[in-house]
C-alpha cells in the first residue's frame, strides 16, 4: 500500500497554520505531480479531514494550534498505520521533533530546505523511506544512549546494534544513505534498513512505556 | 499581609492558651485574693477580651489601632487592678503571661516600634504596681521586654522577605510569558524567512532577497539557542552545556556548519567546554581555508558518560598523504598538529580519517573520574 502504483499519484495532506506556507507548499507538491487530498490549518482540522481524504503522506507543521504536531502525529498514525508523516518544522531540531519521530512521523526536513529538497523528501517518504537530518540523528543517537542509563526493558527495543549505531552516527555526520553505503560497503537499501530499524525500535519502545506508565498508573483496563 | 494574617492565626490559638493557664493560675490561688468577687469579675473580663479580641483581629479591616490600643490597655488595666484585688504584697499579677496577647498583636502590627512600645508599657504598668522587686519579677519583666523588640523585629524581616519573594515570582512569571511569546513570535519570524529564502531559490526569484533571508534565519535561530543556552548558566560546580556552545557554530558564515547534539546537557566544566569550541573551530578554520568559503561542514556531539565525542567533517579533496610530515619536517607545526596538541591537553585524542572522501577528525575528551 505505502509504495502504491506506479502510476497512481501519491496523495498528499498538507498541515500549516501559515496560509502562505500552505500555499506554498501545496502549489509546489501540485506542480510535481503529487495530489493534494486535503489542507489543514490547525490539529483539529487536520484529525477530521483525515479519515476521509486518507491521503498517503501527511506533511505536517510541528507548531500548529492544537492538538499540537506530536499528538497529531500520533493520531494518524494510530487511524492508518500505512499512512507516513513528514514533519516540516521551522524552529530546527528539537525535543519536540524527536517525540514526533516517537510517535511515528518518519520524514523530517527543516523549513529551510529547498522545494526541490521537499519533493524528494515526499517521495522518499511515501516509498516508506526514513527522511532524516544529521540534527535528527544527533538526537535519536542521543536518545538510546539515556536509554541505556534508564533501567533496561529487556524488549531489545533500547538498545542499537554496532551496525545502527554506526549508520546513525553517520548520518548524524551528514553523510547521505548512498556515502554511507560507499563508506560501509553495504546496499543503499540495507543503509536504508538499518536507519528504518533504530526509528521502530524508538518507536516500539516509547509504546512500550506508554504502556508500561498506562499499566502503572492503572490506566489499563485489561491489568485489573 | 499574608504574614500578618498567619501570625495573627497563630496568636489566637495562644491566646487561648494564655486564657486557659492563667485563669488555671488564678482558680488555684483564689485564697490570695483579697477582694474574691471583683476578682471574679475581672478573670471573667480577661476571658470574654480574649474571645472579642480573637475574632476581631481575625478580620484585616478590623486590625486598626483603636483596636490594639484596648487591646493594651486591657492588658496593663488588669495589671494596675492586681494590687487592689490580691492585696500590695502580691506574687504573681492577675493577667499574668496572658498579656503577652497584646504584646504580640503590637509586634505583629506595627513591628520593632510596635512591640518595643508595648512591651515597654506593660513592663512599666508592672514595676509601677508592685512594692518591690525580686528576681523572678526581674526575669519576667526582661523577658517581656526582649520578646517584644525580637518578635517585632522578626515580623519585619518576614514580611520584606515575603515582599521580595513576591516580586522574584512575579518577575518569573512575566519572564516565562515572555519566552512563550516570543516563541511564538520567533516560529512565525523564522516560518517567514524560510518562505522568503524559498521564494528566491524558485526560477524569477530574487536570489538574492532569498539569500539575505537565509542569513537572517540562521542568526535568529542561534539567537534563540543562545537564549536556552543562557537560561541554563554554569551550574555550581562551574560546568557549562557544551551542546549550545558547539550550536553556535552554526551561525558562523563560512564554512556552513551544521551540528547535532544529543538534544540534553552535556555537562563539562566551563573551562574544558572554552577549549574544546576553540579546538572544534580551528577545524572549521581548516575547513574554510583548504575546502572553500562555502564548503558545507557537519560537527557531531555525543556523550558517551565517560567521555564526550566531537566529530567534525567536511567533504574536501582530503589531506594529502605525506602533507602532514612534510610540515612538520619543515619545523611547521601545522594546523593538524596544533590540533592533536590542544586535544592532547585536555588529556584526549584526536583521529583523523580523511581520503577523498574528505576529512573527518574524531575527537574525544575524557571526563574527569571523580565527576
Amino acid at each position: 500500500m505505502s509504495d502504491g502504483d506506479a502510476q497512481q499519484p501519491v496523495r498528499v495532506m498538507v498541515v500549516d497554520d501559515h496560509p502562505m506556507w500552505r500555499d506554498a507548499v501545496e502549489r509546489d507538491l501540485a506542480a510535481a505531480g503529487f495530489d493534494v487530498v486535503a489542507v489543514a490549518a490547525n490539529g483539529t482540522e487536520a484529525l477530521a479531514r483525515f479519515p476521509a481524504a486518507r491521503p498517503g503522506v501527511v506533511v505536517l507543521d510541528l507548531q500548529i494550534p492544537a492538538p499540537n504536531g506530536v499528538e497529531v502525529t500520533a493520531e494518524v498514525v494510530r487511524l492508518d498505520p500505512s499512512a507516513r508523516v513528514l514533519i516540516l518544522s521551522a524552529s530546527g531540531e528539537q525535543d519536540d521533533v524527536l517525540d514526533a519521530v516517537k510517535a511515528g512521523a518518519t520524514g523530517y526536513l527543516v523549513k529551510s530546505a529547498s522545494s526541490a529538497e521537499l519533493l524528494d523528501a515526499v517521495r522518499r517518504v511515501s516509498r516508506g523511506d526514513t527522511v532524516f537530518t544529521p540534527g535528527l540523528a544527533g538526537l535519536v543517537l542521543g536518545e538510546f544512549r539515556r536509554m541505556l542509563d534508564a533501567p533496561p526493558s529487556d524488549d531489545g527495543s533500547s538498545r542499537l546494534t554496532e551496525r545502527e549505531t554506526e549508520v546513525l552516527r553517520l548520518v548524524a555526520k551528514g553523510l547521505s544513505y548512498k556515502q554511507i553505503a560507499e563508506r560501509l560497503v553495504l546496499s543503499h537499501r540495507t543503509v536504508q534498513n538499518h536507519v528504518q530499524n533504530t526509528l521502530r525500535k524508538l518507536q516500539l519502545h516509547n509504546r512500550v512505556q506508554l504502556t508500561r506508565y498506562a499499566i502503572e498508573q492503572g490506566l489499563d483496563d485489561e491489568d485489573e | 499581609m499574608a504574614v500578618q494574617d498567619g501570625m495573627f492565626r497563630a496568636v489566637a490559638v495562644l491566646r487561648v492558651l494564655l486564657l486557659a493557664n492563667a485563669v488555671a493560675l488564678n482558680v488555684y490561688r483564689r485564697d490570695n485574693f483579697v477582694h474574691p468577687t471583683a476578682g471574679l469579675v475581672l478573670v471573667l473580663v480577661m476571658v470574654a477580651w480574649t474571645f472579642v479580641a480573637n475574632w476581631a483581629y481575625a478580620d484585616r479591616r478590623r486590625r486598626r489601632p483603636p483596636l490594639l490600643v484596648a487591646d493594651l490597655l486591657v492588658a496593663v488595666a488588669l495589671i494596675a487592678a492586681t494590687p487592689w484585688v490580691k492585696g500590695a504584697g502580691f506574687n504573681a499579677t492577675l493577667p499574668g503571661y496572658w498579656v503577652m496577647g497584646a504584646l504580640l498583636a503590637w509586634a505583629i502590627h506595627w513591628r520593632l516600634v510596635g512591640g518595643t512600645v508595648a512591651a515597654c508599657a506593660l513592663v512599666a504598668a508592672d514595676l509601677l504596681s508592685r512594692q518591690e522587686m525580686n528576681q523572678t519579677n526581674y526575669g519576667n519583666v526582661f523577658l517581656l521586654l526582649l520578646g517584644g523588640v525580637v518578635v517585632g523585629y522578626l515580623v519585619d524581616l518576614l514580611q520584606r522577605m515575603a515582599v521580595a519573594r513576591d516580586v522574584a515570582e512575579r518577575e518569573a512569571a512575566v519572564a516565562g510569558e515572555r519566552a512563550r511569546l516570543a516563541r511564538a513570535v520567533h516560529d512565525g519570524v523564522l516560518q517567514v524567512l524560510a518562505l522568503v529564502q524559498r521564494r528566491g531559490g524558485e526560477p524569477g526569484g530574487d536570489a538574492e532577497l532569498g539569500r539575505l533571508a537565509g542569513e537572517q534565519e540562521q542568526a535568529l535561530r542561534a539567537l534563540i539557542r543562545q537564549q536556552d543556552a543562557l537560561q541554563v548558566p554554569t551550574d555550581e560546580d562551574g560546568e557549562v552545556d557544551l551542546g549550545p556552545v558547539l550550536e553556535a557554530l552554526g551561525l558562523l558564515r563560512s564554512p556552513r556548519v551544521s551540528v547535532a547534539t544529543p538534544g540534553t546537557p552535556v555537562p563539562l566544566p566551563a573551562q574544558s567546554a572554552g577549549e574544546v569550541e576553540a579546538v572544534v573551530r580551528a577545524c572549521l578554520h581548516n575547513v574554510e581555508v583548504h575546502v572553500g568559503d562555502d564548503a558545507p561542514a557537519w560537527v557531531l556531539l555525543e556523550d558517551l558518560g565517560d567521555r564526550v565525542v566531537v566529530s567534525v567533517r567536511d567533504e574536501g579533496p582530503g589531506i594529502a598523504d605525506g602533507r602532514l610530515a612534510a610540515a612538520e619536517a619543515e619545523g611547521r607545526l601545522g594546523v593538524s598538529g596544533s590540533i592533536r596538541g590542544r586535544v592532547a591537553d585536555l588529556g584526549g585524542t584526536a583521529e583523523l580519517i580523511t581520503g577523498a572522501f574528505g576529512t573527518e577528525w574524531e575527537l574525544t575528551f575524557p571526563r574527569d573520574p571523580e565527576r
